[in-house]
Formats: C-alpha cells, structure tokens, sequence
C-alpha cells in the first residue's frame, strides 16, 4: 500500500515538474528562513543556561530612582545588600559578587588590556566551570592567585602549561605578581560571566575609593544570588521594597543619602539577564518581532503549499475517486495526501536544511552572531526540527486531504463539470492572505528602514565624525597628554569632560528662575573650555567659556573647593524653561544654582548654546548646563585630521605612551558609539528587509504556479472567447484583472495591519517620522506590479494560443 | 442478488426539487445480465449510482444479498461495495500515473491481500481478458479498447459477484466495442451479474433481460426470447 502511495506521488511530481518545483522550492526557502531566524532567537535566549542549577540562580540589580528624572539601572548591587539578604530570607543558599573591570596587565615586559573580575572567595563553588590544569578547591588558595581561562593562557602562554606562571596585573598605581593557580575552560559566547581573567577581590586594593564600602550610593559589584529550589520567588520579589525602606540611610543632607533618591531592588533569572537586565543589550521585543516574521513567512509558504495543491485537485480527483470506487475509505484517503505532503515536506526539510548550512555563515557576519546547527550534537534541536517538518507537512496537506477524503465519486466519475468549481474561491482567499502578509512585511520594511535612516541623519546638534574619547585622562600627567596631542600634526583639536555625548549625565542641577516660580532641573555636564569647539557646537548668544579664573567653578589642586561664584553656559532649551524669550536675554543674568542641597553657586550665563544630543539620540533632547570642573575632567575628545586617520590614531597611541608608560590606552571612535545606539533598529531594519524580500518572493512563486495552472484551465474558455472576436489585449486584461482582484483586497487588509503595528512601533521614538499614505499606495502599486510580471508570461501565452487549437484540448 | 422496492431518488438545488427516479422497483437475480435503456437524464446513470452504492436514495428499500442497505453510511457502504461490486466506466477512469499491472492492482489494495497474491491474480486476469503483453504500459499509450480491457480487468480482479458498467462501450468504435461485450458475456456465462447502461440496442442485445427507464420510471422490461 505505501508503495503504491510513494509510487503514485513521485509520479506525480515528475509530471507536473514546475508545480513540485515551486512546492518544494517554496517550502523549502520558507523552513530556512523560518530556522535561521528561530536558531538566532534561540541563541538569545540561550544564554546562561548552563549553569549547575541555573534556574535557582538571580542577578540582585539596582535601579537608582529620583523624581523627575530618568532611572539610572545598573547591573550592580550595593555590598550590605549581601548580609541583608542572608538575614532576611531562609531560601538563600548563596551570593557571589564580581567586579568587572578592564585593568593593564605586564606580560614578559609587554602591556595588555585585560577584562577581570575581582570575585568572592566561593566564586568556582557557585558558577561550576571545567577546569583544565588546576582544581575548583586551590584556585584561590592565596590571595595572590589568578584563574584564567584557556583561550586567556593561549593568550600569555601559548604552546606550554599556564599553572604557576607569573603575570603582573596593575593595581592603583603599581604592579601586582600573581600566580595562575588555574586554568578554566574558555567562557562560553552566550554567557554574561566573562570568566577570562578571575582574581580574588581584595579589598585593600581599593583603599580610598569609596566604593565596596556601606555607602548604597555606588553599586559597584554584579551579584547573584542562588535560592533553593523551589522558592516561590513572588514572595521575594515583594519584599525587595520593603528592605530598601529599612536599610537605605536617611540623612539630613539631601544628595548624599536616600532622601531626594531612592532604589528599586530587581531579582533577574541568570537565564534572563542577557535579555532583561539592567545594562545588557540583548532585545526581547526585538526578538519577538523576527519570531513573528518567522511565524509569518513560514505562513507564507505553508499558504503556497496549500494553493498549488488545492490547484491540482482537478488533476487528482479521478484517482481518489477510482480509490474511493474500488473500497477505499476516508481514513485511507487523509492517510494517503497526508503522508504525502509530509514527506514533501520532509524533503523539503532536508533542502532547508542544507540551505541553512550554506547561509549560516552569511548570516552570522550579517547579525555578528554566533549562531550554530550541529544536529548530531543537539538531538533536542533534531527533534524540533523534525517535528517542525512533520507539522508543517500535515498542515500544508489537511485541506487538500479533507476535501479529497470528503470528495464523492459519482461527482467525478461521471460528470464532465470539473470537480474543483467550489475550490476556486478558497484558492483566492488563500492568495490574498499570502499576499496581505507580503505587502504588511513590504509597508512595515519600509518604514522600519525609514525611520531608521531618519534617525541615523537626525541632527545631533554636533559632529561626530572624526571625534576619538580618551578614557581615564583625570590625573595629574593629562594637562601634558593634552599639549602632546596638540603637537601632532593630524590633531586638530582636544576637549575635555566628565563623560561625553551618547552617554548621559548623572549630574542634576537645580535653578530657580528669574520669575521666582519652581526651581528648574538641569543636566550638569563638567568640562573644560575647549569642549564646545571641539563638538562644534554652535554658540547663540554671548560666549563660550575659557580659562579666565572667573569660568572655573573648581580647580585641579588639592582639597579644591567651588568658587561661590562662577560663570556657566547653559542651552537653549535651559533658556527657554528659565524664562528668557531669547538667547540674548539669558547672557549676563546670575542665577542662584545649587548643585547639590547644602551647595549654592551664583551662576553667571556667559553664553548660550545651541541644543545638542547628550543621551541617547532616541531620548529628547533635555535642557543643559555647562560648567568647568577640572577635577572632572576624565574624557577628552580629539579631534583628528580625517584625511589620514590611522596616523592620527597613532600619534594619539605615542602621546599616550610617553605620558602614562604603565597603562594602555582606552579610546572609543565618536562615530561609533553614535552608531551603536541604532543597532538593535539596524539589525531590525536588515532582517526585516531581508526576510520581505524572501516572503515577496515566495508569494510570487505561488502566484506563478498558480497563473500557469489557471491559464491551462481557461484555455478552452478563452478559445471560445477569441472565436467570439476577443482581442489579444482584451484576454490579456481578463486574465491579469484575475489576478489583481486577490491582491487588490490584499492591500485592503495589509494597510490597516501595518498602520496599527508601526504607529505603535514609532510611538517609542522622541524623534518619529510619520505615516504618509503615499508610501502605502506606492507599494501597494509595487505588489500589483510584481504579480503582473509573475503572470503577464502565462497570461500572453494564452491570449495568443491558435483558437482552434484550444478548442480541441477537452 | 439485489431488489430495489419503491427507492425514489430527489436533488435539490437552492429552488428546484428533481425526481431522478421515482418509486422504482427492480429485482435482478444473481447470475442476470440486465441493460438499462432510456433517453439522457431519464435517471439511468442515477440508478447505477445507487445500485453500485455511490448514492444513497432519498426513500425505497434497496436490499443487497439479503441486507437493506439503503440507510447506510459511508463507510459501510464502501466495505460492501468492495467486497462485491466491480465497476466499469465509458471513460475508462484508469489513473495515469500508474501502470497497466499497477491499475489492476490498485483494487486488491484495499483487501488486505499480500503481495504475492496479488501479483499472481493480476497476472491471471491480465491474460484473461489479453492484455498480459502491456503490463507495464501507461495507459495514454493504450488504444482505447485496450484501456478498457484494462478496466474489465480491474472490475473482476477482485472476484466481484457484480459488475457495473456505465455505456462501457461509449468511446469504443464498433469492433473494439463488440470485443468488450463479448468479454462481458462470457464473464456473465462464468456466473457474474452484469448490469450495465446502454444507448447501443445491439449491445443491450447481449443482455438477457432489458429495463427501460423513462423520466424516473421504470416504463417496460422485455426478456430476450431466445437464448
């Protein structure tokens, strides 16, 4: 019996070789996009599970809160929060804390930048990692130990054993030796714990910072927290507000305790942190948004599938009724046309799956992930797929199945009306939701990628191209960094400050304007005279500041204090929410600021500036003001010749090393981090543009096989047509308008869809572009377009066939 | 063999009620060749339909080897159908996708017989009715008299009491259709009943008994006087 089956079904596809072409073509590049883009959301959400127990284990965050303000998350937790939460909560089996830091590290007399952490002692007992020279017990045996990972001991020791080699990390302002006790195995990419470099946390190393101390005002340690199992965490969770209202200090200062702030405590599954934790950059709504792509793609092809085989129902209905005549049930039937879009769609599978294969390492440079497929290692991922398959083929096969099980023989086998009248209407409606789904990708594509670019060309209010930051430039030695870097010949400018666009400021100043009404918020940023000019930052009234002493609110010196009078640049918008009508009026007024509550400054404004991006350019600009600290001073941006930049970035490399030899250089291109901050819409954009390509062209080869299958049907009709004096033209309009209809309607359902997801979408930007009706028309006119080419080869053929010829086809 | 009392049969559109048949009473012994006579659309096609269990009537008993089959449902209707009745259409109905031996086949598939026996009765009926030499034709490279020796073949493999055949001689020119008649006849000689539809008198002469239907009626039924 199934030999007769697969027998009479690759018969079948050997005869109508276009329809098994575009069957399995389109199923085929629908199941690879639908992999592709389900083993990356995999991969993300992969991440830290492989843990020993990794579903008892929670990242403690801290989220700092202050009225009117932006929170401030951190991935951190302050230090008491370790004892409160062994006191307060039975369920607690255990904390680790690490300090991530980038520190310089002296290798046979060369620097490195090394990324470490400085972790409890219970550190290897809490993450369990293979260790491959070296054991969990010792690793920390002395406080001058180091555990490094494999690819780290390629790194300093490549071709001999890494144990009880000696390496120098810097510490403050001397080099420490420690003894590498261990050896682990590399960190794994889709993993937080970066676990390269592992040092015990000392805490005389940090003696003076004020950090890893009780004060709750600097989280500087990630920590995580493992509960027993079975806690019900909801519990927890509803305590967490409770011990900040009894541990976090009140003090009568303001600034320095909890009273003008305050903190949310959050408990994030280890599994969840890469997705939902403060400071990571992983997208769960992002990755949600390619799932459903991928659910609809898949539609997509599932639909097609559907199409071209109720199409064929004709053809195949003599066949089922002889089964049907000569005792075949119904059961027989669904078993028969469901086995065999299952095994199409299983050869589909393996199509897929080699053209997976084939683009993984396209799409990994694509996405820059690391998205892999070892089916004999990941028997899970095996079992899915083949599932996926079978699904998939019982899907594609139930309705030409059913109406095949539920098809009467006597209709068949004895009437010459053709037995698939009643599905013609189904199949439209079938090209209309391929099609509704295609030109919904196609709108939402465009805009997505619209917005995209717009935000990309948003005016930033400065220039980011050709800017370097160079990080920890506070010491003493920066004033010399600084003129050597003017020295050179590809520097064109240097700026100083505390932190630098794209970043934020932490700083809140208030000022009470002019009218006397409410005190006004405004971000405080620190910097030096230079770093207007250096932004190009256009100036609109007044001056900018210089290094007269009356524009230095604090001098680097010892135990330096604030002048009680200082003048200060502010921005327009500050301007504006201060009461000034113009730029012009605000230049010469004192305004009494307080930087913190006990801390009251007579501010002169000297000058105002344009408004410019200092957060995130997704956020709205906010009012500034601008000030000169110079003991907060740690960024300063240069400004290199574009022209030859590897020189330049050179010269900023040797002015780095005769001033500070025992540290390596830190910088970061403006550009980039401009950049950086469109990603996650980038990559939306691409994929998103990417897969419509795919899903238009699946929808096409339905469409196509669809015109050739319609154009052999009506021939006889459209031989009688011509008899009757129709025109080539005229059979031509016929057969297209055939085809416009479905996509017509498709437009009509796709518009709204689209219209509802992207204002949605949009309403999360500060800066949006709008939903003109024109790009919607324009595509719509595209799709329309599209399916005419796919059929207008068919639809000529037919219109131009000898009549007479047609006539004779019954 | 089969007994058909008072049996109408109705189609109903959204507007029109059609009486296909209208209280029909036939009887046909086992071992009977029958022809059923009548103008197109006088129901001929309908009452083979019903007899080969293809349609259920709207009212009437139709009492099968004993049984009333009238009220019965798909699937019952299909194992009695396969178990006894072979079917026999103007236009062939072979499957193209399938060879001259795998059409033949394709009814003891549905038996339960194993394949040993099924290649050896496809071989005997295949040289029964002549055709043994293009076993492993497709049938668009058969003549039209072949494709329904084929058919006969398919129709009595399955050893069915009863063979339907619906004009089988329609698309056949005259010597290709007096071979298949003289097949039917000497099948019904080896005790198969025959009933089968006509628009040919001289075929409908092979018959021993002949029902003409009009509009739904049974009108006449003449025996042939000589045997």
């Amino acid at each position: 019996m199934f030999e007769n089956y697969l027998k009479i079904a690759i018969r079948n596809l050997m005869r109508n070789k276009l329809f098994s072409f575009i069957n399995i073509a389109g199923l085929a590049v629908g199941l690879a996009a639908f992999i592709l883009i389900t083993l990356f959301v995999r991969d993300e959400f992969s991440w830290d599970s492989h843990w020993t127990r990794s579903s008892d284990i929670y990242r403690l965050e801290n989220t700092y809160t202050r009225p009117g303000q932006p929170d401030r998350e951190s991935p951190n937790a302050v230090d008491p929060l370790k004892d409160i939460f062994f006191d307060t909560f039975r369920e607690v089996e255990d904390i680790t804390r690490y300090f991530d830091a980038g520190m310089t590290v002296r290798n046979n007399g060369e620097l490195f930048g090394q990324r470490t952490l400085f972790a409890d002692a219970n550190f290897f007992d809490f993450f369990s990692m293979r260790f491959l020279e070296g054991n969990a017990a010792n690793a920390f045996a002395t406080q001058s130990n180091v555990v490094i990972s494999q690819r780290t001991a390629e790194k300093y020791f490549a071709g001999s054993s890494a144990l009880g080699e000696v390496i120098s990390v810097r510490i403050g302002d001397e080099f420490r030796d420690f003894v590498v006790s261990g050896v682990v195995a590399s960190p794994k990419e889709n993993s937080i714990v970066v676990h390269d470099f592992i040092l015990p946390f000392n805490r005389e190393y940090f003696v003076g910072a004020r950090w890893f101390t009780e004060d709750w005002r600097f989280a500087i340690r990630q920590t995580f927290v493992r509960f027993a199992p079975g806690t019900d965490m909801s519990l927890i969770r509803a305590e967490l507000p409770a011990i900040v209202d009894r541990h976090l200090p009140k003090g009568q200062d303001g600034m320095e305790t909890g009273r003008d702030w305050s903190m949310t405590l959050s408990l994030v599954p280890i599994e969840g942190v890469h997705l939902y934790g403060n400071g990571e950059n992983g997208d769960a709504d992002v990755l949600y948004g390619f799932l459903a792509v991928a659910v609809l793609i898949l539609l997509i092809a599932v639909v097609n599938f559907l199409n071209l085989s109720m199409a064929r129902t004709a053809h195949r209905a003599r066949e089922v009724s002889m089964r049907k005549v000569l005792g075949a049930n119904r059961s027989q039937i669904l078993q028969q046309f469901l086995g065999e879009s299952v095994l199409l769609a299983l050869v589909s599978l393996m199509i897929a799956l080699a053209l997976v294969e084939l683009a993984l390492p396209y799409y990994n440079a694509f996405l820059s992930s690391l998205v892999q497929m070892n089916l004999l290692e990941d028997p899970a991922l095996l079992a899915a797929l083949l599932a996926l398959g079978i699904g998939v083929g019982l899907s594609a096969g139930s309705m030409h199945a059913t109406y095949f099980a539920l098809l009467r023989p006597r209709d068949v086998l004895y009437s010459n009306t053709s037995p698939d009248a009643g599905t013609t209407r189904l199949r439209a409606g079938l090209v209309v939701a391929q099609f509704s789904i295609s030109v919904a990708l196609m709108i939402i594509a465009f805009f997505v990628n619209q917005q995209t670019e717009y935000a990309r060309q948003l005016d930033l209010g400065f220039s980011a191209d050709n800017l370097i930051v160079v990080s920890g430039t506070n010491g003493s030695q920066s004033e010399t960094f600084k003129q050597r870097l003017l020295a050179s010949p590809f520097v064109e400018a240097v700026g100083r400050s505390s932190d630098v666009p794209t970043e934020g400021s932490e700083d809140r100043l208030h000022i009470r304007p002019l009218d006397g009404g409410e005190p006004v918020m405004l971000d405080g940023l620190p910097t030096g005279p230079d770093f207007f000019s250096v932004y190009r930052i256009p100036l609109l009234a007044g001056r900018y500041l210089t290094d007269a002493e009356a524009d230095i609110l604090r001098k680097r010196e010892e135990n330096a204090s604030y002048r009680p009078d200082a003048n200060i640049v502010i921005n327009a918008m500050a301007a504006k929410l201060l009461g000034f009508e113009t730029p012009d009026a605000a230049v010469g007024q004192i305004m009494p600021t307080d930087l913190s509550s006990t801390l009251r400054v007579n501010a002169t404004i000297v000058g105002v500036v344009e408004d410019f991006h200092f957060d995130s350019a997704r956020d709205v600009i906010r009012p500034g003001i601008y000030y000169i600290d110079q003991m907060r001073q740690s960024d300063m941006t240069v400004r290199i010749n574009g022209g030859n930049r590897d020189a330049a970035i050179n010269s900023v490399e040797q002015a780095w090393r005769e001033t500070f030899p025992d540290t390596l250089l830190s910088y970061r291109v403006m550009e980039d981090m401009v950049e950086q901050q469109y990603q996650s819409e980038a990559r939306l954009s691409d994929v998103l543009l990417m897969f419509t390509i795919l899903a238009v062209t699946i929808s096409c080869m339905g469409l196509y096989g669809l015109a050739s299958f319609t154009a052999e049907r009506r021939t006889k009709e459209i031989g009688i047509r011509k008899v009757l004096g129709a025109r080539l033209g005229d059979i031509l309009k016929l057969l297209l308008w055939q085809f416009s209809k479905p996509i017509l309607l498709a437009n009509l359902l796709a518009w709204p869809a689209a219209f509802y997801f992207l204002n949605d979408w949009l309403n999360g930007f500060a800066y949006r572009i709008e939903l003109d009706l024109l790009p919607f028309a324009s595509i719509g006119a595209a799709a329309l377009a599209i399916g005419w080419m796919t059929v207008i080869g068919h639809a000529y053929l037919v219109a131009r066939a000898n009549p007479i010829k047609a006539l004779r086809h019954e | 063999m089969l007994k058909l009392h008072n049996l109408s049969k109705v189609y109903r559109t959204d507007e029109v009620e059609t009486a296909a048949l209208n209280s029909v009473n036939i009887e046909i012994e086992s071992g009977e060749f029958v022809a059923i006579m009548g103008p197109s659309g006088c129901g001929k096609s309908t009452l083979l339909n019903i007899i080969g269990m293809l349609d259920s009537p709207s009212s009437g008993d139709y009492i099968f080897m004993g049984e009333n089959v009238a009220p019965y449902g798909e699937a019952k209707l299909s194992n009695i159908r396969k178990q006894h009745i072979g079917f026999i259409f103007q236009s062939f109905n072979l499957i193209d996708e399938l060879s001259v031996e795998e059409n033949i086949e394709l009814a003891l598939l549905y038996h339960n017989i194993p394949a040993s026996e099924r290649r050896e009765r496809v071989a005997h009926v295949m040289d029964k009715v002549g055709i043994a030499h293009r076993a492993k034709h497709m049938p668009s490279q058969l003549s039209g008299g072949q494709q329904q020796r084929v058919a006969v073949a398919r129709a009595v493999v399955g050893d069915q009491a009863m063979i339907l055949a619906d004009e089988p001689t329609g698309n056949l020119d005259s010597a290709h259709g007096q071979e298949v008649m003289e097949m039917l006849q000497s099948l019904n000689e080896e005790g198969t009943t025959i009933v089968m539809v006509t628009h040919s008198p001289a075929h409908a002469d092979y018959a021993r008994r002949t029902i003409n239907l009009f509009d739904g009626h049974v009108v006449t039924e003449n025996l042939r006087a000589a045997v």
